[in-house]
């Protein structure tokens, strides 16, 4: 039999970044393949690539027989190829029913004006979309925003249908919805590719699955083998065997860097009864996603708290909130007794609270050097040196290069530039904000390393992370998001034990 | 015509790379307030007017030497757009970049209109003790006016360079060009980054304005024509490169030249323009892609 | 009873919805435009030309702009071919109707002509792009040896009479209004809609986006054309400034952003705005442009949507709670 869809040895990079590394992968007629793997794993990169809007840097990619390599993506479509985005991205101006008649016109097979109009009233009807038809679908909430991803993409009367992370920040009732909508496709569209990690999803949809890290195929199995596999566990949740202890430390090392620390960070004394941190029922929605839902939690001086979850589960969201770069809803926020919901970022830094943020967001157009300045904009110039030098005692790699553009490291090295630019406000609360994404293992090693000491200084920390292990080894207090909710909280050694936990990732 | 001239053309070349040398003073600041706050300015060429008529007005009243004349221009037109930037553009940028680049618009009609009202529909031009000297190298004959503007723009630039390399507000306005929201994340006061590049680009062009003025004579119409010459320049040199703009002036100046020579004066401007829809067409997914580091 | 009213209101207004309704009040409107002459002067007239004219000129624009997200600041180049195919065309002795067939296909060749360089600039370079290339038209046709320099050209054909002139410009409003109507009416309008919202989804959807540009711009440019071409025959001279000057774009933007862009109505609520704001004006033509700008500035902050949109936005809450 062969395969309906089949890549070769796809190469995708972004500027030296290998989102996926000569990836080949193939879909039998029938057959429905799950795809899962941490954040970052190339996953959308390979939706985005076999869908026609990106351009790997070589591969090729066979559908039915046929290299559409270079197909655009229109035509791709046209052919029976149908996508959905993972964070749905409907024709906001338009009626739910014309974002449909959109994709039923333009499709390869041709619709008369009297065949349309039941067309796509059958496929509203289907996903329950009927009573909102004449809505512009700019105001639908997200679960009907991503019902309508899926009519869409099934008004094209695709043959394949690539569907990117469709449960992602739905509740479980909601899933089980798009569970039984997904099977129910089974018998007319030929092949699907689901993204998820919501692992209902992939065990009760899918016939075999694909596991991706560093944009290379890790194991591809029938799904209950894959999701038995160890290996699988440990990619979630980094292997409990290889924690912290296992590391050699280097006494001398250390004391050097606790002597940096001093004039890097703020130990703020910690006043009975009242947190450093206190975040009160806050509620962030943003293009009808609930993203937080309610969340409560505290921070004493010189605690530092792990924030885990699962992708989608609203973490970053809550970095960004503390950031003041996400408008609350409502709640409230304070730090150190002083409300700080409201005010601009750069505000909320000078007060004290720095950020590590996801994806490390290193200026290029900065040098090393520049980039750590620009994280201690407000201090005296003296103050300034003193704790540039800091930084770079710490983290030696970034002085001897530091005229160098802030992205011309490694990712490491970037995350470790990333760190030091954090310290050099000289904050009282430190955010970090998933910091192992994207790093190899001794990367990770050495960043943990750093995270240890400064945890060791007193300052206040909250480290938002999807490795559970590596964030449990350094925090006090940990809790884990779900679907914007905090859903389970404790100890470390509590949670480690708690079963809860694993499920909370897998399903 | 029939046979090139070589001095003439030596002439034209020279002059030409002078001139577009002088006019890149005009167009420096676009490609800064086009990084940092994602707007097509077009009131642009509208501020390098008010700059000329600024200096016109300052000869003709208190008899200042437009020369001399450049740094209260370059205020003037500082504390001109400073202003606008705050109370008329920043409320908009929340309905989108159009909604800002319409406004720009109409700002431009309400200034083109204003320039009429006051100061007649009449072609003005600033004059200077070198305005009809030439300096003599040999066989070629240049304008000394243009040696004059040259090295002034090329301070100017300069000086421009070293503050976005070199200093404190030129990292956070990089930085905040770059990627905003982890500027403000990390501390930088982005709104006010925009607020001072915007302002600064007023200054910048006001300058241009003068030098603009000192070889050719302006109206209040003449916003679009140097808009559009601005706007080519910093496609040429690449966005968000100063010195590039400055390169970029020179050869759009040359290029300029040599249309005016072969085709008639009046092709001048129309080479301008068929080169930067040229260009804005074959840089690959548009112009945005070949932003450089500095 | 209310309820009823506001729903037919909101229903009228919902921008993309085109049903024989709307064909029958865009004759009963017809309608009564035709008998304006026949109890108004030569001033109402003249008005009328100019309101026309404008709302024409605008839903044109509109089509390219408001639905398809081509914010073109390249209108005048347009307008100028509609013009000069006119006077070259007539002088030589064409039929007039047949100019006006011309000047519409002169400017949609030129759409396809300039497309490939334009289409690959997206949002704020492709307007740049579009402004840059109208002056580049004015500047050429004032230095090229073929069309009259900055003198002009005359044209020989008889200058109408101004009823005459305002039931031609009628004639094309409503052929105008007609091609929006079918226009709406067709799979292109969720196309258009669908490459303004997001283009990268549309094309993932099996839309092919650069045809649809191309229809959408070229189709808005020969309406412009022909809206040009009668402009020619009511000045009876054509010059460079007057035909491809920036001042017809700015006309075009003000009307249609103040109307409201990307609904059916708001070109016409926008053209008898601004020239009735003209007339009152009258006394100080030097000032005129620049309230129409600060009424740009204060339309764009405060009713994005423009007149009409916010009409229509505020129709549909109160809809929404009753």
């Amino acid at each position: 039999m062969t395969a309906v869809l089949q890549l070769e040895s796809i190469t995708k990079s972004y500027g030296g970044v290998r989102a996926l590394d000569s990836l080949s992968l193939e879909v039998a007629p029938g057959e429905v393949l799950g795809v899962i793997g941490p954040n970052g794993a190339g996953k959308s990169t390979l939706i985005g690539v076999i869908g026609g809007a990106l351009t790997p840097n070589s591969g090729t990619v066979t559908f039915d027989g046929r290299d559409i390599s270079k197909l655009s993506s229109a035509d791709r479509a046209r052919l029976g190829i149908g996508r959905t985005y993972q964070i749905p991205r409907p024709f906001t101006r338009m009626t739910v029913a014309d974002n449909v008649r959109l994709a039923a016109t333009n499709s390869g097979h041709h619709i008369s004006q009297r065949e349309l109009e039941p067309f796509v009233a059958g496929i509203l009807e289907r996903l329950g979309l009927t009573p909102f038809a004449e809505e512009v679908a700019g105001k639908l909430p997200l679960l009907r925003r991503k019902r309508l991803e899926l009519a869409r993409a099934l008004a094209l009367k695709p043959r394949v249908l690539l569907l990117d992370e469709i449960g992602a920040g739905l509740v479980r009732s909601e899933t089980e919805e798009l569970i039984a909508i997904i099977q129910s496709l089974r018998t007319e569209v030929e092949s699907m590719v689901l993204i998820e990690h919501v692992m209902d999803v992939i065990s009760q949809c899918c016939d075999r699955t694909a596991v991706l890290d560093f944009g290379k195929m890790v194991t591809i199995d029938e799904t209950p083998k894959v999701l038995a596999d160890p290996v699988v566990a440990s990619l979630y949740l980094g292997s409990v065997a290889e924690s912290a202890d296992a590391v050699v430390v280097d006494e001398d090392k250390r004391a050097g860097i606790r002597a940096s620390l001093t004039s890097l960070v703020s130990v703020a004394t910690s006043v009975p009864g009242t947190p450093l941190l206190a975040v009160d029922d806050i509620w962030v929605r943003y293009g009808g996603l609930n993203a937080l839902k309610g969340v409560s939690l505290s921070v004493n001086a010189g605690e530092c708290i792990a924030l885990l979850g699962a992708n989608g589960a609203g973490k970053t969201t809550m970095a960004r909130s503390l950031a003041g770069a996400v408008p609350l809803t409502s709640g409230t926020i304070s730090f150190a007794g002083k409300s700080i919901a409201g005010l601009r970022p750069d505000e909320v830094t000078a007060l004290g609270i720095a950020q590590c943020m996801e994806g490390r967001k290193i200026f290029g157009t900065l040098s090393i050097e520049e980039n750590l300045i620009a994280g201690g904009l407000d201090a005296r110039k003296h103050v300034k040196a003193e704790r540039l030098e800091a930084v770079y005692s710490i983290f030696p790699i970034l002085k001897q290069r530091r005229k160098n553009s802030g992205t011309a490291l490694s990712g490491g090295q970037q995350q470790m530039l990333a760190i030091g630019r954090a310290l050099m406000s000289a904050p009282t609360l430190l955010v970090f904000d998933e910091i192992s994404l994207g790093l190899s293992p001794i990367a990770v090693d050495e960043v943990y390393e750093a995270l240890g000491a400064i945890r060791d200084s007193g300052v206040a920390m909250i480290v938002v992370e999807q490795s559970v292990d590596r964030a449990l080894g350094l925090a006090d207090r940990a809790m884990v998001l779900g679907q914007g909710e905090i859903t389970l909280e404790g100890k470390p050694a509590e949670l480690l034990a708690d079963a809860r936990l694993l499920s909370s990732y897998l399903g | 015509m029939n046979s090139i001239d070589p001095v003439g053309l030596a002439n034209t070349v020279l002059g030409g790379a002078l001139l577009g040398g002088l006019i890149a003073l005009s167009a420096v600041g676009l490609s800064l307030v086009l990084g940092v706050m994602k707007l097509v300015n077009l009131m642009h060429g509208q501020i390098v007017v008010l700059g000329a008529y600024a200096a016109f007005y300052l000869a003709a009243f208190w008899g200042i030497s437009p020369l001399l004349a450049l740094p209260i221009v370059f205020v003037l037109g500082f504390a001109f757009t400073a202003p606008v930037q705050h109370f008329i553009l920043a409320p908009v940028a929340k309905h989108g970049e159009e909604a800002g680049l319409l406004t720009t618009f109409a700002l431009a009609i309400i200034l083109e209109n204003l320039f009429i009202r006051f100061f007649s529909g009449d072609s003005r031009s600033l004059d200077t003790a070198f305005s009809r000297e030439t300096l003599a190298i040999g066989p070629i004959n240049l304008p000394t006016i243009y040696l004059i503007g040259f090295a002034i723009s090329l301070t100017v630039c300069l000086a421009v360079w070293m503050l976005v390399t070199r200093t404190s507000f030129g990292r956070s306005l990089r930085a905040s060009s770059e990627d905003p929201i982890s500027a403000a994340i990390v501390g930088i006061h982005v709104s006010r980054v925009r607020w001072g590049t915007f302002a600064l680009n007023g200054g910048l062009a006001s300058m241009g304005g003068v030098l603009i003025a000192l070889c050719f004579s302006f109206t209040p119409s003449s916003g679009s024509e140097y808009l559009l010459t601005a706007f080519a320049i910093i496609v040429l040199g690449g966005l968000g490169n100063i010195m590039g703009t400055f390169v970029g002036g020179i050869a759009l100046g040359v290029i300029q030249s040599l249309g005016a020579y072969f085709f008639g004066d009046g092709y001048r401007t129309f080479v301008g323009l068929v080169m930067l829809i040229i260009l804005l067409a074959i840089a690959p997914n548009g112009i945005l892609k070949r932003r450089r580091s500095l | 009873m209310k309820n009823g009213i506001s729903i037919l209101l909101s229903r009228i207004a919902t921008p993309t919805r085109v049903g024989p309704r709307d064909f029958i009040i865009v004759a009963v409107l017809a309608a009564i435009a035709f008998a304006v002459p026949y109890f108004a002067g030569t001033y109402q007239q003249e008005v009328g030309f100019r309101i026309l004219q404008l709302g024409a000129l605008a839903a044109a624009w509109n089509i390219a702009a408001g639905y398809t997200g081509l914010v073109s600041l390249g209108s005048a180049a347009f307008f100028g071919i509609g013009v000069y195919t006119m006077a070259i065309a007539s002088n030589a002795g064409l039929p007039i109707a047949l100019c006006v067939v011309l000047a519409a296909g002169v400017a949609g060749l030129f759409a396809l002509i300039v497309s490939p360089a334009l289409f690959r600039l997206r949002g704020l370079y492709f307007t740049v792009g579009t402004l840059a290339l109208a002056e580049a038209m004015r500047i050429f046709v004032v230095n090229s040896p073929w069309f009259g320099g900055q003198a002009g050209i005359y044209l020989t054909a008889r200058a109408p009479k101004a009823y005459d002139l305002y039931w031609i410009a009628l004639l094309i409003a409503v052929f105008v209004v007609v091609c929006v109507l079918l226009l709406l009416r067709s799979r292109w309008s969720y196309r258009m809609q669908a490459v303004r919202d997001d283009e990268d989804v549309a094309s993932q959807l099996g839309v092919r986006t650069y045809r649809t540009k191309l229809w959408a711009f070229g189709l808005s440019g020969a309406l412009i054309a022909i809206v040009g071409s009668i402009q020619a025959l009511n000045q009876g001279i054509v010059q460079p400034n007057g035909g491809f000057g920036m001042s017809w774009t700015i006309d075009i933007v003000s009307v249609a952003i103040i109307g409201g862009m990307g609904t059916k109505v708001g070109p016409w609520v926008g053209a008898v705005f601004i020239v009735l704001l003209g007339e009152f004006l009258i006394q100080f033509p030097e000032i005129h442009l620049a309230v129409v700008g600060v009424v740009l500035v204060l339309v764009i902050r405060f009713m994005p949507n423009g007149i009409w949109g916010t009409l229509t936005l505020a129709l549909q809450k109160n809809r929404n709670f009753s």
